[in-house]
């Protein structure tokens, strides 16, 4: 298990890393978003094989485990919590959910007068898009909470 | 007490700064804040209304005698979180230490020429970044190779699309139907076929707007909060209907 949260989080600090490379931080920050990526990633896999629990409740709780670390790390690094934890939850981005979404989609058209596979493709793309959609969105919120509880440290955090 | 030529140069530099953060991807409240400071500093108050392509701002000093409006674009500019970090780092350092309109200025033109990440550095560090992220999803050392390599060839596609000035929705299905196709080759290989397509596309999740959207709404600046969200769920469409193509091409290998 541990080596497992290891690896789980090395992974997640890369992406995380590469991600954020798009978004062009600033230098001082690429380590703390790769610890970051890294802490939450992981916290979502201990969640969900340790403790079985669900993707979209795991993902908000890694997400929330975030937001308090960037809470810290931004008063460190001097950059606002956004910088730090959007590409921190990138890799947390259920990808196999938004593929099989499309699939599912691409598949029912095709059956469209198949009259048992047609339902079989609409309901497996609705369900896939349900999940995707909900975890995305508790991703963005569960950060995102933490500078509503905490507005004055949240903004100040580039004051050096 | 400040001079009508005075406000006016001034609200042209806060004006200015203000759309540089709203067009490197900041949520509108931060710009608010941060424009907001800087006016302070200098005893003056900021009043504005930002929508998705321009800004509305009105620049008033305490007693109200002079006021001066201005309307400006957003700029087309990439996302960059470091101009987020040392725009906002030069609000405080205004309100703080009460900077002339000089120092600003100044200092405003050494961030906008802050040097930029070499592109190759760039591609290598996204290609190995969606690697992971395929490794994460379970996919075998094949599957990892051949995301890499797709998402470095996408990447790059999209990095000379966006330099030529092409339509932003065309780069995104570009691109991801590039990348995709490239690693539908997977599919001649014993790889996870499924898992390689499925993750190679992602590294052009628009992750920025999404979230900003989302934080914009909650904090009661709906209209441009969901202008932004409509904007990043469109781009994911384009990053879908790229997708849809190379499965439509390889289908039955992938069922």
């Amino acid at each position: 298990m541990l080596t497992e949260l290891i690896m789980d989080g090395l992974l997640a600090a890369i992406a995380g890393i590469g991600f954020g490379a798009i978004s062009h931080p600033p230098k001082r920050a690429f380590l703390y978003i790769g610890i970051l990526a890294a802490i939450g990633h992981s916290i979502r896999y201990f969640l969900m094989h340790a403790l079985q629990v669900d993707l979209a409740a795991a993902s908000f709780c890694a997400s929330i485990a975030i937001g308090c670390f960037t809470l810290w790390f931004g008063r460190i690094t001097y950059c606002p919590m956004t910088v730090l934890y959007i590409p921190a939850l990138l890799p947390m981005v259920p990808g196999m959910y938004a593929y099989k979404t499309v699939f599912g989609l691409m598949m029912f058209m095709q059956h469209l007068n198949d009259e048992t596979m047609a339902p079989k493709y609409l309901q497996e793309t609705f369900s896939n898009a349900v999940v995707t959609v909900s975890t995305v969105f508790l991703l963005a919120l569960g950060a995102t909470l933490l500078i509503f509880l905490f507005p004055k440290r949240a903004y100040s955090m580039t004051r050096k | 007490m400040k001079s009508a030529e005075e406000i006016k140069d001034f609200t042209r530099f806060i004006a200015e700064y203000a759309t540089s953060l709203l067009g490197s991807g900041v949520h509108t409240s931060r710009v608010m804040r941060n424009s907001g400071r800087i006016a302070s500093s200098m005893g003056l108050q900021v009043h504005m209304t930002t929508f998705q392509k321009s800004i509305i701002m009105t620049v008033a000093d305490a007693d109200g005698t002079h006021v001066h409006t201005e309307v400006l674009e957003i700029p087309g500019m990439p996302i960059s979180f470091e101009y987020n970090s040392e725009l906002s780092s030069l609000s405080w350092e205004a309100f703080d230490k009460h900077l002339s309109m000089e120092e600003l200025r100044k200092k405003f033109e050494e961030i906008k020429v802050l040097p930029k990440m070499t592109t190759w550095l760039l591609i290598l560090l996204v290609g190995f970044a969606n690697a992971s992220f395929c490794r994460l999803f379970g996919g075998d050392l094949g599957a990892v190779l051949i995301v890499f390599l797709a998402t470095m060839l996408g990447f790059f596609l999209r990095l000379q699309m966006q330099k030529r000035g092409v339509n932003h929705f065309i780069v995104f299905t570009m691109a991801a139907f590039v990348t995709s196709l490239t690693a539908s080759s997977a599919l001649l290989f014993d790889a996870t076929a499924e898992i390689a397509v499925a993750t190679s596309v992602l590294y052009l999740i628009p992750g920025v707007p999404l979230i900003n959207g989302v934080i914009d709404i909650l904090e009661g600046h709906t209209l441009i909060g969901v202008s932004r969200l409509i904007q990043a769920f469109l781009l994911v469409l384009c990053i879908a209907a790229g997708l849809s193509l190379s499965i439509f091409l390889f289908q039955n290998s992938l069922l």
